[in-house]
């Protein structure tokens, strides 16, 4: 929470917090990004800014221009960007799915991100949009998290941790983070999803998509959501809605990964070709209704012509 | 695309807010709470920039409680508007202002008058009997400014008309938005606050 | 104007950046790693030089490659090496491959308001003795890979390696499977395709190829004897092994 927005500013409650921990000789300024020990060797303690910034006017406005990959395709820094995920609530716990295609630009940078960012056993993130901002932040959420436990004896809630990150981000808001992630996980108060994004937005909710695919995962999830799905019902609805997204949608694609959050934790149920699942479906799986997901394998041999009794149809011996 | 809504009656304030939080065109939510009880006799609902909305309503309920706990009382409704204007002027003059507009509803039990106040961004506020943020504005301010009774008897605004009238007033604004506007919201959190205190109501 | 004002609005802009071409590229086997790159630095049609190393040893057993603005590139390394120096004497020990990812993680992303304009392959043996391969975009976000092209011909080698590597839009014979990891030999003559290929068709690969091979402890390197000029860069007599490959590639 020590960005160089707020470090200047005087009328943010972060100001006020700041004025709070120099009462109080609490100095947790240093430690933010190059965490880790080095011993007491190098001068990384020093109190030198944590964020380099370059030495212009408008330091958000540079980054832009050197890494904006949608105004500008020719910049420099491709910044990648991830593309469809989803989490639901239901009866039996939580469902997170996501795609596994990472662009920059028009070309496939990978085919095997992992969108699904283990922060601990009873919490998942997940990543959309600039794949490092995620990464790197619900990481150090994960750290936070462990704190939490280490100081309180108590594991933090979803709720908390999810505006832990909320607020994280908000104090960099206009300088060009990029994501939108759902926090997933069960607390006290069962399961639990908060949806937070880069401009500071945190939301709790039963159901979100998020991502350049969302719209297509969408159609796919809310028709087929209901509270009371089974397990196996949910792991099948995550992974049809996600391999929707990745059919329709190009950013959207490669291969879909499945978490199941329930009291005990969350477990990974599997990793699915999308091409995969449109040709053959996800196999002997769960849930799994058999056959492939595909329009085309779904309604091979049917056809809608309409010809009167004892005539055959148009093109039909 | 946040539509919210306020008027007074006699002795009361109804405040209405619409409930979908939306990202580009997609709807996120659609049953958030964008009022917020801010003491016993006072509301706030609030509109605008995604982030800043939640972070400066909760800045300004957090405040508004210590007040009360420091002082037993709570602020009356023209000194809380004071202040919460205040520091929205505050924040437009730093280096990150709060892009947030505000309609703040309260009953003052020391003199039985409901207040109404409008503050948009950039800290302008008015004292009015009627208000609204949004694109439901340009629909509804017309309609409640027109005198009451001339086609079908009522239901207009009148500053004296009972809670009954009040709401029907703004089923009014709402099925005007419902008629005209392309993209309407689906739902509305309804809240009044009158000499006893707040309560939610369906609309 | 005289007094040294302009008659006329100036417009300016800092663009601190340039790209230096050239490519690198890393494939890891089940107890190795080879990271490879080519010499060439050019900016434009312009070739500044022949031989500017892109791959950098880092410890007995981690090697980087960097590749994109050589300038920032050259500063990252030193500045790597440098953070895993200070490991070295508070620690006693090197610093592992995993841990070296996530310290290039954290210092990419230190810079995420002014990034490095680099794109980074760590390549090497991890602690359980498995061949790892690391790749990074410039601001820090990471995976662990089996195989990794980045830089200039990027898009020509990756699709190759997709195909030779991960045997993507392959089809085994009746009755086989695809090997999980191919031998030291065949690694190395697919990276010395990849490069002359590259070598080719793209204007900024070229002059020369450094591959650099660790081998995990008490693994052989076989394979390796075909290659007459490897030169052993190894520090212990029973740890892992480094070896390096110097190759010549088309100068025109």
């Amino acid at each position: 929470m020590n960005s160089f927005l707020t470090r200047y500013s005087s009328t943010t409650p972060e100001a006020d917090i700041r004025k709070a921990k120099e009462l109080y000789g609490e100095d947790e300024d240093f430690s933010e990004v190059m965490w880790g020990s080095t011993g007491g060797f190098g001068n990384l303690a020093s109190g030198v800014p944590m964020f380099k910034l370059p030495s212009v006017q408008d330091p958000s406005s540079f980054l832009r221009m050197h890494t904006d990959d949608h105004a500008d395709p020719s910049c420099r820094i491709k910044i990648k960007h991830g593309t469809t995920t989803l989490a639901f609530r239901f009866q039996g716990g939580v469902i997170v799915a996501v795609d596994s295609r990472a662009t920059a630009g028009s070309y496939v940078a990978s085919g095997t991100v992992k969108k699904v960012i283990e922060i601990n056993p009873y919490l998942l993130g997940t990543m959309a949009g600039g794949a490092a901002d995620c990464q790197y932040w619900e990481t150090y959420l994960g750290i936070q998290c462990r704190l939490h436990e280490l100081r309180n004896r108590e594991r933090i809630s979803v709720a908390a941790a999810s505006k832990y990150l909320s607020n994280l981000v908000y104090s960099y808001k206009g300088m060009g983070l990029s994501m939108g992630t759902m926090i997933c996980g069960w607390d006290k108060t069962g399961p639990a999803i908060f949806y937070v994004d880069s401009d500071g937005t945190r939301l709790k909710g039963d159901l979100f998509s998020v991502g350049s695919g969302s719209t297509f995962a969408y159609g796919v999830l809310d028709q087929g959501y209901r509270w009371d799905l089974t397990d196996e019902e949910a792991q099948e609805l995550g992974r049809r809605s996600i391999y929707a997204a990745g059919h329709r949608d190009a950013f959207s694609g490669n291969t879909v990964n499945l978490y199941h959050v329930k009291q005990d934790g969350w477990k990974f149920i599997g990793n699915y070709d999308v091409s995969e699942l449109h040709y053959n479906g996800p196999g002997d799986v769960p849930g799994a209704t058999g056959g492939g997901y595909g329009y085309d394998i779904r309604v091979a041999g049917r056809t809608s012509t309409n010809a009167p009794e004892g005539e055959a149809g148009e093109g039909q011996a | 695309m946040d539509i919210s809504f306020a008027l007074t009656g006699k002795g009361y304030v109804i405040l209405a807010s619409d409930t979908t939080a939306a990202r580009s065109i997609v709807k996120m939510k659609v049953d958030e709470d964008k009022i917020k009880v801010l003491s016993p006799h006072l509301l706030m609902a609030y509109s605008g920039e995604p982030g800043d909305t939640v972070q400066f309503a909760e800045y300004i309920e957090r405040n508004i409680r210590l007040y009360q706990i420091r002082n037993t009382y709570a602020l009356r409704p023209p000194s809380a508007a004071s202040w919460i204007r205040r520091t929205l002027a505050d924040s437009l003059r730093s280096r990150k202002p709060y892009a947030v507009n505000l309609l703040i509803g309260g009953y003052d039990t020391s003199t039985h008058q409901p207040h109404l106040y409008w503050v948009d961004y950039l800290g302008t506020m008015s004292e009015v009997p009627f208000a609204a943020h949004g694109y439901g504005a340009y629909f509804a301010l017309s309609l409640l400014d027109r005198e009451d009774g001339l086609m079908s008897g009522s239901s207009y605004h009148d500053p004296e008309a009972p809670l009954e009238e009040g709401l029907k007033t703004l089923r009014r604004c709402l099925d005007e938005v419902a008629k005209r506007l392309v993209v309407t919201p689906e739902k509305y959190k309804v809240k009044v606050v009158d000499k006893d205190g707040v309560r939610e109501i369906e609309i | 104007m005289p007094d040294g004002s302009f008659a006329h609005p100036q417009q300016r802009q800092f663009n601190p950046y340039s790209d230096n071409g050239g490519t690198i590229l890393a494939i890891a086997g089940a107890d190795f790693t080879v990271i490879a790159g080519d010499t060439r630095q050019s900016e434009g049609y312009s070739i500044q030089t022949r031989y500017a190393p892109k791959v950098f040893r880092l410890t007995d057993r981690a090697v980087l490659a960097v590749n994109g603005f050589a300038a920032d590139g050259n500063m990252f390394v030193k500045k790597v090496k440098q953070r895993l120096e200070w490991y070295r004497h508070a620690h006693a020990k090197d610093m592992p491959l995993r841990a070296i990812a996530r310290l290039i993680q954290t210092m990419l992303y230190a810079q995420r308001f002014f990034p490095y304009y680099v794109y980074n392959i760590l390549g090497g043996i991890e602690e359980d003795g498995t061949g790892a391969v690391y790749s990074f975009d410039p601001v820090g976000s990471y995976e662990r890979e089996a195989c990794r092209a980045a830089g200039a011909a990027q898009s020509l080698v990756q699709p190759f390696l997709d195909n030779q590597i991960y045997f993507k839009n392959q089809k085994a014979a009746p009755g086989t499977t695809h090997p999980a990891h191919l031998p030291l030999s065949d690694v190395l003559s697919i990276v010395i395709d990849s490069f002359t290929s590259a070598t080719e068709r793209h204007i900024e690969v070229g002059d020369g190829l450094e591959i650099y091979v660790v081998v995990a402890q008490g693994r052989s390197p076989q394979g390796l004897d075909a290659f007459r000029g490897a030169q052993e860069l190894s520090t212990q007599p029973n740890g892992d092994r480094m070896f390096i490959i110097r190759r010549e590639l088309k100068k025109d």
